[in-house]
């Protein structure tokens, strides 16, 4: 794949990056990386609170807690990403206009910082399930792939976002804008399990919808996965990541004279 | 010495636009996008970086660049290290490349002076494993008291900082050196020392090209010069105006 071809020689200043970001960042806090667990964590509780007592409505048939949770992890992931890589190209002018290396190396490490935080955020989400009692099986194995489709899917808005910001600064002004619609429009603080086919067939245009509800099949259901569906999900994803990565290294080779 | 050069520039042309991307608007870009055949002239608001340069260099040769500013000495450093691309004509280059266009570039302020080698020699295109090899080179070099490497380099002086970026920039292992504006680092003693390392890496046959506004440095380590200005290359030293 092209991706590994121009990333392999870079892979140290990739690894750098990623250690240099997230080294960084908790270097004189207190809480560290309790801070990745933080920002899923409170934002559950504000919701199970809304949904308990302000109003008072069933989601879903399992505990509120877990059941936020578990769409707030992926999504969590998909928002930090896509804030940092907003920002990693127009904010490193001084390295672009000076240095060549392939330019993706910057959204990438931003991308996997927040993986990162991802796999520490689900530590928390293993002790929620235990305490609420879900019986766990095989399924959840699921989930690696799982994450796998929701890296592809984040790394190709990154990459199509954060290019198209260094020419257009609207971009970055849509996509924080965007961002939040989005929440509503993807099945976090809802299920789409009692809505009408069309209207569910509607907000699977948005591939974090199929991510969403498949994280709660395979882990709180312990369903497995319809086959046919996740590999369409994925050829749809590759074919975006194809596209939205060839006008990334096409407007690459610009960017120094641009920024 | 062999006859094919390492890097050879032929008649390159550098097209800039003076405002920049604000002057773009989405419908212009969309129809350029569909107009398949670029524009050879300039329109209003553009202007020549760089017309017609031919330049060769050959393997172990050091070249320097020198001009006034605005002559297109940085844009040729760009277009060699592939920061940037000519608007016409071909570069060739046949060899690693160390660009040494700012001193310390990436480094991180919150970062331990030791933990920047590694910031800055990764950009630099060293890998980690080199890096951990030459630590004690690159730290001798510099000639920093160890126990400020464990301080994040947000501490240091400017001077420290220098010292330091130069240092990782030198014990990089490429074939080629580019070296834009960056020997008015350091106090006199380590300008001194950068020189004799620079001395040493020509014997081991690296190729340099560097650009200075400092004439009388250019000619201590180079073989020949080029002589720039308004984007041209001028066929002789041109007359001082006073």
């Amino acid at each position: 794949m092209l991706l590994i071809t121009r990333l392999y020689p870079y892979r140290d200043l990739l690894y750098v990056f990623i250690w240099r970001e997230f080294g960084v960042r908790y270097r004189n806090s207190v809480l560290g990386i309790l801070w990745s667990i933080i920002q899923p964590l409170s934002m559950m509780l504000l919701i199970t609170f809304i949904f308990t007592y302000v109003i008072n409505v069933k989601v879903g048939d399992y505990p509120k807690p877990v059941f936020f949770y578990s769409a707030l992890l992926p999504w969590t992931f998909f928002l930090s990403s896509i804030t940092s890589s907003m920002s990693s190209l127009s904010g490193s002018q001084a390295l672009i206009t000076k240095i060549y290396f392939p330019r993706e190396v910057l959204p990438i490490s931003g991308i996997c910082v927040a993986f990162l935080d991802l796999l520490i955020a689900s530590s928390f989400y293993i002790i929620l399930l235990i305490y609420y009692n879900i019986s766990l099986n095989l399924t959840l194995l699921w989930i690696i792939p799982l994450f796998i489709l929701l890296f592809i899917y984040t790394l190709s808005l990154s990459l199509l976002f954060s290019s198209l910001n260094v020419y257009y600064k609207d971009v970055g002004l849509l996509t924080s804008f965007l961002m939040r619609l989005l929440f509503f429009g993807t099945p976090i603080i809802y299920s789409i399990d009692s809505l009408s086919l069309k209207l569910k067939l509607l907000l699977f245009l948005n591939p974090l919808t199929f991510i969403i509800e498949n994280t709660r099949r395979v882990i709180l259901e312990g369903r497995n996965i319809v086959l046919w569906q996740f590999v369409l999900a994925m050829v749809l994803v590759l074919i975006l990541f194809h596209f939205s990565y060839k006008l990334f290294i096409k407007i690459e080779r610009n960017f120094a004279d641009v920024i | 010495m062999s006859s094919d050069p390492i890097i050879e520039l032929s008649n390159i042309c550098k097209k800039y636009k003076i405002k920049r991307k604000s002057s773009n608007t989405l419908r212009e870009d969309i129809e350029k996008l569909f107009s398949k055949y670029k524009k050879e002239g300039l329109t209003g608001d553009e202007f020549w970086a760089l017309k017609d340069i031919n330049i060769k260099v050959n393997k172990g040769e050091s070249v320097g660049i020198y001009g006034p500013n605005g002559s297109g000495k940085t844009t040729i450093i760009k277009l060699i290290s592939s920061v940037t691309i000519p608007t016409k004509g071909d570069i060739s280059v046949n060899g690693t490349i160390a660009p040494l266009i700012s001193v310390g570039a990436g480094f991180h302020p919150e970062l331990t002076g030791k933990e920047n080698i590694y910031t800055n020699g990764t950009i630099l295109g060293m890998s980690i494993k080199y890096l951990k090899e030459k630590e004690n080179d690159i730290i001798d070099f510099s000639g920093l008291r160890r126990e400020f490497l464990d301080l994040p380099i947000k501490n240091y002086s400017s001077g420290m900082n220098a010292r330091l970026g130069f240092s990782v920039a030198v014990h990089s292992n490429a074939d080629i050196f580019l070296l834009d504006e960056i020997l008015a680092v350091g106090d006199e003693a380590f300008k001194k020392k950068c020189f004799k390392k620079i001395d040493s890496l020509k014997k081991k046959n690296k190729t340099f090209l560097i650009v200075t506004h400092n004439l009388e440095n250019l000619k201590k380590i180079t073989d020949r010069i080029i002589y720039m200005e308004k984007g041209k290359i001028l066929d002789k030293a041109p007359i001082p105006d006073n």
